[in-house]
């Protein structure tokens, strides 16, 4: 029994590192453990539990230990329940989430945050749900801090709280899931709550803003010492289904010959990810709980693009010329989180801590993506719709640059 | 019994440093500046690894090595651990300058025995026939190419040594095409056209040639004694009290590594059947703004902020004079794939990495060239200054 209990300790591995012998340390993590912060490795975690080491471990005999997959048999399937936000950039993350693990056989449920009728769920991804009921999954709407009674008597193994940016919507959920003996609790972050210096990019355990909401929510469900828990920090996301425009606000006006005021020097940094990305490292997460375990994830894909960068990369996608002006915001008295949707700062995170402690790959692959989306937008007639832009036409007066209409 | 402790500590010793803990050569003493816990923890397990007295055994056998060059920066670090490591090393040079010189920090018993170690091969690497007949009769085992340049430098070398085990060549991460995504990965398509053209028909050369070649590709390298005045450049003008001029905003993002840190990885891929045929960015962990890395000297080095100016290197004309050490654009590397191939990490963080430089090199009165305040002054004479 130990035999086996220690081989289904082994975490689940990519093909590119060989599995570790029971009780030996793989030299690369040997050299590599001592210099990663603070999280701690899977397979040192193993080491320590393995019988060779321990013949009695307490892990054998807790509840927690029935949770893990076995190598090589077949996985587990988990019962899962999406909290997700009813608009916002993050809204996508969910249904992208349901549909992945949906397709792996996984029993999904997604508690949307308000009232099915509402007006929010004319805008997708609410109105593509139908494919997640399709798939097998199962969609309710209510408010959060009643999850326990939405749910009923309904057990799951998992809960992702892809809502909550603070304390006061996230507690409940997470008391919930801890009294009904939910298994593992992830939560959708935010990679906005790292201090910003001089030094990119923004790593895993780096310094954190104190006084972010999303930052007391991290601590709480820390400290609720769920069997397994992580914590997700994504930045913007494209994607068929989003909630909010990203690379639309590039296409509005590529399409339509107007410039792009970009605040700044076009210089700054940031992460676009394709969704699939943020989907895949969650599902991997749930696969392999161990090591997901206590640990915080950048969900972003691992390349980021200047301002100007992407711009040039939405006008390559659609086969446009483009015209990029610069402005200083302050200086024209512009709002810029109004005026455009990316920060104006470098705004750069990697996912180092997802490729080395869940062997998770990056696929967003910004130049293919898209022009998958700008196909999709026009498809959807987007580029003939009539469209205001009142504050880039403040911007240019401002600039004193013609436009050609 | 001696050699059987040896033996054990075979395997953790082979990829950490093998130099006692308490010379400062290759690590001097985190000051107050350390910044990262990654260095405190590194430090910690090289003491739990490395108990005093412990007989420095050389991982993989003893090796016949040239270094091409390595009187000058790279070299000096990397040969001082190839010869701790047991390898007999020899530096191919003009023997302009010296073949060993003590350096700030390193003990005389350390230098002596490095001293009487490392051997000399003098010639001129442009003088082909020489090179092909003087390697021949010397027969090594590795070759580390540190000062190569052009591809036809090294056929005779090749020719000279069929049996070589492995070329282990600097290039450089300035062979990566210019993109809108970064970091650059060693997938990354490269430009046939950039300065350093040369190191990518080095590299082609050597994978059509059918050697085990494995190629690193550092960023901007800094460290005590670097000739290229990337820290200096900054260091002088601290010194002088006088504003730091940067070109543009300052928020462009560059990547330092420290020469330490590379030599070690030059010493990692070394008998390491992971690394053949393989090329591997090589830099710091982190990358930095122009006007962050200005920053980050003075705290290095003790000094108040700095008055940072930006101007618009378009309005000016310097002629043949670099105004600033950085290329005007965003330029770092991804070192991952050199992570998880070979388990190296760098040690150095950006402002311990400097502090050692500032300590072992500019702070006690060495550089490479004279403070030059010529285009200083032009940029700082213009009242048109640009709105950071």
């Amino acid at each position: 029994m130990a035999t086996a209990a220690a081989s289904s300790l082994l975490p689940l591995h990519s093909s590119r590192r060989t599995p570790p012998i029971a009780g030996a340390l793989p030299s690369s993590l040997a050299r590599r453990s001592s210099s990663r912060l603070p999280v701690s490795s899977p397979f040192l975690s193993t080491l320590f539990t393995s019988p060779s080491f321990y013949p009695t471990s307490k892990r054998f005999s807790s509840p927690s230990s029935n949770f893990y997959v076995k190598a090589g048999a077949q996985e587990e399937k988990k019962k899962v329940l999406v909290v997700n936000t009813n608009s916002g950039g993050h809204a996508i993350i969910g249904f992208y989430f349901a549909r992945e693990l949906l397709g792996s056989g996984h029993e999904v449920t997604v508690l949307t945050v308000g009232e099915e009728s509402s007006d929010k769920m004319k805008k997708p991804p609410f109105t593509r749900f139908s494919e997640l009921v399709s798939a097998g999954g199962r969609t309710v709407w209510g408010d959060p801090g009643e999850v326990g009674k939405i749910v009923g008597t309904a057990a799951f193994d998992v809960v992702l709280d892809n809502n909550g940016k603070d304390l006061d919507a996230v507690k409940p959920v997470a008391d919930w899931a801890k009294s009904a003996g939910i298994k593992q609790f992830l939560y959708i972050s935010s990679a906005g709550i790292y201090k910003t210096g001089d030094e990119f990019p923004h790593l895993e355990g780096d310094p954190i803003k104190d006084d972010a909401g999303h930052v007391f929510v991290e601590k709480y469900i820390a400290d609720l010492s769920f069997s397994s828990w992580a914590i997700f920090r994504p930045q913007y996301m494209i994607g068929s289904g989003n909630n909010k425009d990203c690379e639309e606000w590039f296409f509005d006006r590529i399409v339509r010959n107007r410039p792009v005021p970009i605040p700044g020097s076009g210089m700054q940094l940031t992460n676009i990810s394709h969704v699939r990305d943020l989907s895949s490292m969650l599902s991997l997460a749930v696969e392999k709980p161990l090591a997901a375990n206590g640990k915080i994830f950048n969900c972003v894909c691992d390349r980021a693009a200047t301002l100007d960068g992407m711009a040039r990369l939405c006008a390559k996608a659609a086969g446009r010329e483009l015209k990029i002006v610069h402005y200083d915001p302050k200086a024209l008295g512009i709002d810029s989180r109004k005026a455009f949707p990316f920060r104006n700062m470098h705004f750069y995170a990697e996912p180092r801590a997802a490729k080395e402690m869940l062997g998770w790959t990056s696929s967003t692959n910004l130049p293919e993506d898209l022009k998958e989306r700008f196909d999709e937008y026009v498809s959807i007639g987007r580029d003939k719709k009539q469209m205001q832009f009142d504050i880039d036409d403040k911007i240019l007066e401002s600039l004193k640059v013609m436009v050609t209409v | 019994m001696a050699k059987l402790v040896a033996m054990q500590q075979l395997q953790p010793c082979h990829h950490i440093p093998l130099v006692s803990p308490s010379s400062s050569l290759l690590h001097s003493s985190l000051s107050e500046f350390s910044g990262t816990a990654v260095n405190i923890s590194i430090q910690k397990k090289r003491k739990v690894w490395q108990p005093k007295g412990a007989l420095h055994v050389k991982a993989s056998s003893a090796k016949k090595i040239l270094i091409m060059g390595g009187t000058r920066f790279i070299g000096v670090f990397l040969s001082r651990l190839l010869v701790k490591d047991g390898h007999q090393v020899t530096l191919f040079t003009r023997g302009k300058a010296p073949i060993s010189q003590q350096l700030p920090g390193e003990s005389d018993q350390e230098y002596a025995e490095f001293s009487s170690k490392i051997l000399h091969l003098k010639g001129d690497r442009k003088d082909f026939e020489f090179v092909k007949t003087s390697l021949a009769a010397n027969g090594f085992d590795v070759v580390y190419d540190i000062n190569g340049r052009e591809a036809v430098e090294v056929e005779p070398i090749l020719d000279a040594l069929p049996k070589m085990e492995q070329y282990i060549y600097c290039s450089s991460a300035g062979v990566y095409l210019k993109s809108d995504l970064l970091p650059h990965f060693e997938t990354d398509a490269v430009d046939p056209k950039s300065r350093h053209k040369g190191k990518l028909e080095t590299e082609s050369l050597l994978d059509s040639r059918g050697v085990n070649w494995t190629s690193l590709r550092p960023v901007y390298i800094y460290g005590p004694l670097n000739y290229n005045p990337v820290e200096e450049w900054f260091f002088h003008r601290l010194k002088a009290g006088r504003p730091i001029p940067v070109p543009n905003g300052g928020v462009q993002i560059t990547q330092l590594g420290h020469v330490k840190d590379l030599a070690r990885a030059f010493v990692m891929v070394l008998g390491n059947s992971k690394a053949s045929k393989q090329v591997y960015n090589i830099s710091g962990s982190k990358y930095v703004t122009f006007d962050g890395l200005a920053r980050a000297c003075a705290k290095a080095a003790g000094f108040p902020e700095p008055e940072i100016v930006h101007y618009n290197p378009k309005e000016f004309d310097f002629g043949k004079k670099k105004a600033f050490p950085f290329r005007d654009q965003h330029f770092f590397a991804s070192i991952e794939k050199a992570t998880r191939d070979l388990g190296w990490t760098p040690e150095f963080g950006l402002i311990d990495g400097l502090a050692d430089s500032y300590n072992l090199d500019f702070g006690r009165g060495t550089y490479r060239k004279p403070a030059d305040f010529s285009t200083d002054d032009m940029i700082l004479g213009k009242s048109l200054v640009l709105q950071s």
